[in-house]
């Protein structure tokens, strides 16, 4: 309420509670065509007493959401016991109650709730919150109104019982799958991507990112691999909050995927990815459209790559550069396009630059004589790098699609993919001109698709030993066995 | 279990070896256990004995493979300590000793390691290896003062 007069918050409480009770009450709220807007009128007084309200006044209500489904699905029970309970989300000092199956990470505050069929049920004690329904004739429906599977209609009440007395909620039914695709339909169709599998392989800041703007997109099925916990430092970067610190970062990352598609399929892996789970994450692989790869380690990198080329899966491959002064992406189309094995031949120092944004990373790299400093970047820089494995992720998925996105296929068509944040001293890309002075020259905050060759003789997608032994004027076909093993070493 | 891809690289591997000159290393398989390494006795400049024992890992050639002085025994520094004693060293170009004392060389970090290199270039770095650890002996000096830092395009 916008006014601080405490006689005129009631005279709006009790005009709002008439109205949502349709009963008939000292005040009352009326549209002034003058005003243009609405006015309470109480009753009684020797002056009418209008009372401006705006439309913020006339959200005062508390907002209790149910879920569609949730009331379809347990229709049947609510029209022959008359009650059911449900558990409600409370927040904002209980300004907002959300139905707790509505998503999967409740309020810290849930309370019990019940929705009743009719006025004859009785509530149990503890219910602090009842949400009452009862018929409706016609077609008019208005927010507050449930279409009931059976074809009926039903209007919602609701309360809360606060004090031993009843304060009015407004009640809102979200239907959630339907009206998600309602914002994504006209770029993406309804159901265009809940049959695609994303692999995420790897879930730092960039490959949460990715795989939770995947999940916004539609994308139905997720398979999450990675074996950290999320830390406190991980908190500025990481989607993840300070209240999932401790917890693996692929439940933390599902359930925020579940936040934005919850009738996505999610299955999570807390392994470290290593040759010795090969086998396992082809199996992952298999089943996966797209493969998003946001590991930050060669050796994992390499391994996906070619069990990926292997099963002829396009995986998309991004990592940001030492402190994030930019970063790049490689999509590799096996066989089509360079894989990772390819540009770590054709440009081992590009491949090199990577971030160390963890003790195990650093651990990884140092000496006991030398050790690696960890040097994240900031997650606004990382999170452009995140932007497109997602962008480029999600046009693989779209490829057999004919979409509004599809015409995206000319402009993304380069195998590696490079951005720069800052000018960084020391590197090649020092001397690159300032943003504001350059009109063709590479500049930051620009993306690049940049072209290079497979290799021919990539030791994954190409033929490498034939062209080894060649180089060495051997013949294959002629080449005798291995040694005997010494018979004492 | 090895690949036919595997196995042909690692024959490739061996006979790459004795055609470049490598002639004291080869490539062995323990056909009772199924795993493959290659070895080799070789002398420095100042005619001294070592032997290099590279271990081949079950994801070779797209897993590192670990390189170890496995004679002399112990290996030591100019100080008279065990070379082991330092760990991984960038000061000795070290990694992780093995669990029976042998000193493995920092040839290729996983970070920098693909699968084109040849265990000929792994050897090669490895006799470099010996080359400046002998200067060690010799100096008192950091052994990566003999050697450049190991570069990918070696």
């Amino acid at each position: 309420m916008t006014t601080n007069d405490p006689q005129q918050q009631q005279m709006i409480r009790d005009a709002m509670k008439a109205i949502a009770e349709r009963k008939p009450g000292r005040a009352k709220l009326v549209y002034d065509k003058t005003k243009r807007t609405i006015v309470a009128v109480a009753e009684g007084a020797q002056m009418l007493r209008a009372l401006n309200i705006t439309a913020d006044d006339a959200d005062m209500f508390a907002v209790v959401t149910l879920s569609s489904r949730w009331l379809r699905e347990q229709w049947p029970l609510i029209t022959r016991d008359r009650i059911v309970s449900a558990m409600f989300s409370s927040w904002d000092d209980g300004d907002a109650f959300t139905q707790c199956c509505l998503g999967v990470q409740p309020s810290p505050s849930v309370i019990e709730g019940a929705v009743l069929l009719g006025d004859g049920a009785v509530t149990p004690d503890g219910t602090q919150l009842r949400v009452l329904f009862t018929p409706v004739e016609g077609s008019s429906f208005d927010p507050s109104t449930f279409a009931a599977p059976d074809g009926s209609a039903h209007h919602a009440a609701a309360w809360r019982t606060v004090n031993n007395t009843d304060e009015a909620v407004t009640a809102v039914f979200a239907d959630v799958q339907p009206e998600l695709a309602t914002r994504r339909s006209g770029i993406l169709e309804t159901s265009v991507l809940s049959d695609k599998s994303v692999l995420c392989i790897g879930l730092g800041t960039g490959g949460a990112h990715a795989a939770i703007e995947l999940a916004k997109c539609g994308v139905g099925r997720f398979t999450l691999v990675d074996r950290d916990r999320l830390s406190v430092g991980n908190v500025v970067r990481h989607p993840g909050g300070i209240s999932q610190v401790g917890r693996y970062k692929v439940n933390v990352v599902r359930d925020l995927i579940h936040e934005k598609n919850p009738d996505a399929q999610v299955l999570t892996y807390p392994v470290e990815l290593t040759y010795e789970n090969a086998e396992i994450v082809k199996e992952m692989i298999a089943q996966a459209s797209v493969v998003i790869c946001g590991t930050d380690n060669r050796p994992s990198k390499l391994l996906v790559n070619r069990l990926c080329v292997e099963a002829n899966v396009v995986a998309v491959y991004g990592g940001a550069f030492r402190r994030a002064y930019g970063g790049q992406i490689l999509r590799v189309r096996p066989k089509r396009s360079p894989c990772h094995e390819c540009f770590v031949a054709a440009m081992p120092e590009e491949a090199s630059d990577v971030e160390v944004s963890s003790a195990s990373d650093a651990g990884d790299i140092a000496y006991s004589d030398r050790p690696v400093a960890v040097e994240p970047g900031l997650s606004l820089d990382v999170l452009p790098i995140a932007n497109m494995l997602a962008k480029l992720s999600l046009l693989e998925l779209l490829a057999d699609k004919p979409t509004s996105l599809s015409i995206l296929g000319r402009d993304y068509d380069a195998p590696w993919y490079l951005w720069l944040n800052r000018p960084e001293p020391g590197t090649q890309y020092a001397s690159w001109p300032p943003l504001s002075e350059s009109s063709d020259e590479m500049t930051i905050n620009r993306w690049y698709g940049i072209y290079f060759d497979r290799d021919a003789a990539c030791p994954v997608c190409g033929d490498f030993i034939s062209t080894l032994a060649d180089s060495y004027g051997l013949d294959l076909a002629s080449l005798g066995a291995l040694p005997s093993l010494p018979s004492k070493e | 279990m090895w690949t036919a891809e595997q196995r042909q690289r690692l024959v490739l591997e061996h006979e790459i070896l004795q055609k470049e000159g490598f002639t004291q290393f080869s490539v062995y398989q323990d056909k009772a256990a199924d795993t493959y390494s290659a070895h080799g006795v070789t002398l420095s400049n100042a005619g001294y004995r070592y032997r290099l024992y590279i271990s081949i890992p079950p994801g070779f050639p797209y897993q590192r493979p670990s390189m170890y002085i496995t004679e002399p025994l112990p290996l030591l520094m100019a100080d008279g300590t065990p070379v082991t004693r330092l760990g991984v060293s960038h000061q000795m170009h070290t990694l992780e000793p093995s669990s029976n004392g042998m000193v493995q060389i920092c040839h290729w970090r996983d970070a920098r390691w693909h699968s084109s290199i040849l265990l000929q270039k792994v050897f090669l770095k490895g006799l470099i290896w010996i080359e400046a650890y002998e200067q060690h002996i010799a100096t008192g000096r950091p052994l990566a003062e003999f050697v450049r830092t190991m570069a990918e395009t070696l």
